[in-house]
């Protein structure tokens, strides 16, 4: 059965979004304040927002080559949106005390990790799309 | 922490930060790729070679712009959130994402007034053009009041650190109370 490409982003981006709770909890990087967020973050952040939202909507029609900074901008700036709101509002998950890629201040981690959400809806696109050719059995 | 409460004037600059820094140039490039919203008329006149030829290099000179706006984007970003958290880097990202928001604005400026975009009788033709000029303004009155604020703000002798911010307040309440 061929899978559709906003549906291929989807599972792409909840797929990229397992990937990097299971690495953030094996390496102790952060803690939710209660289980159900972890579930809201690949659900909904991940998968809806990064990868159903700016993967499908912004790349999911022709071609890659010039819309890539897109993708990443749109990204990277939500997840500067979504990382502020939890610093400053929601405190919904919380910086364990180890460094991050030699970062050790809590803002200066959220702002790290804000930027790097630019990479989801890139890699999103580009999985997607292995999977929908994966999928046609191509 | 113990963070100072943000001043009206920081809380404007922030919204200005995230909203006209990143929010609309997100807007902006994400309409270019799937509408012809951004794109002034004369793109679209084939039957004159000249305009032709023109509207190929604009579009050229157009597209090379994601990336560059990309840092600006960001960067933006990054300053309205460590504004918002009174930290020292606002001041650091703010000008980053300032000087680059000028710099960007002042090229496309240049390409607009050599290529004879911003003749009047062009400007007042094409709503598209008239867009992008007011976009042009947009950006170098903004970059221009974003950089005069952060290098007077306090932040930028403050050290990443809230208390001595706060104290650096304190004690200018203090001169200008004596």
């Amino acid at each position: 059965m061929a899978v559709s490409l906003p549906v291929a982003c989807f599972i792409a981006a909840v797929g990229i979004g397992i990937l990097v709770e299971a690495a953030a909890g094996v390496f102790k990087m952060w803690t939710y304040r209660s289980p159900p967020f972890v579930l809201v973050n690949v659900v909904v952040v991940f998968g809806l927002i990064q990868g159903y939202g700016v993967g499908w909507v912004i790349g999911g029609h022709g071609a890659l080559r010039g819309v890539f900074p897109v993708l990443f901008m749109v990204g990277a700036v939500l997840g500067i949106l979504i990382e502020g709101l939890n610093q400053y509002l929601l405190h919904a998950w919380s910086w364990s005390d180890r460094p991050l890629f030699g970062i050790s201040r809590a803002i200066d981690k959220s702002a790290f990790v804000g930027v790097a959400w630019g990479f989801a809806p890139l890699f999103t696109v580009l999985f997607a799309r292995l999977i929908v050719k994966a999928s046609m059995g191509v | 922490m113990d963070v100072p409460r943000l001043s009206f004037m920081d809380r404007l600059h922030a919204a200005i930060l995230a909203i006209g820094g990143s929010g609309l140039v997100c807007a902006y490039w994400i309409a270019f790729f799937h509408s012809d919203l951004t794109l002034p008329k004369f793109v679209h006149n084939v039957d004159n070679p000249d305009v032709v030829r023109l509207a190929t290099v604009y579009m050229g000179f157009e597209s090379a712009f994601p990336l560059a706006d990309l840092l600006v984007a960001v960067t933006s970003a990054l300053a309205a959130f460590y504004l918002i958290g009174r930290d020292a880097k606002a001041v650091l990202f703010g000008l980053i994402a300032s000087g680059a928001l000028g710099f960007l604005a002042f090229i496309d400026i240049s390409f607009n007034l050599l290529h004879g975009l911003y003749a009047p009788a062009n400007l007042f033709s094409d709503s598209g053009l008239q867009m992008e000029a007011v976009i042009n303004v947009g950006c170098v009155v903004g970059a221009t009041w974003s950089i005069w604020r952060l290098w007077g703000h306090p932040l930028r002798r403050a050290e990443d650190r809230p208390s001595r911010l706060r104290a650096m307040e304190t004690a200018s309440l203090d001169t200008a109370g004596n």
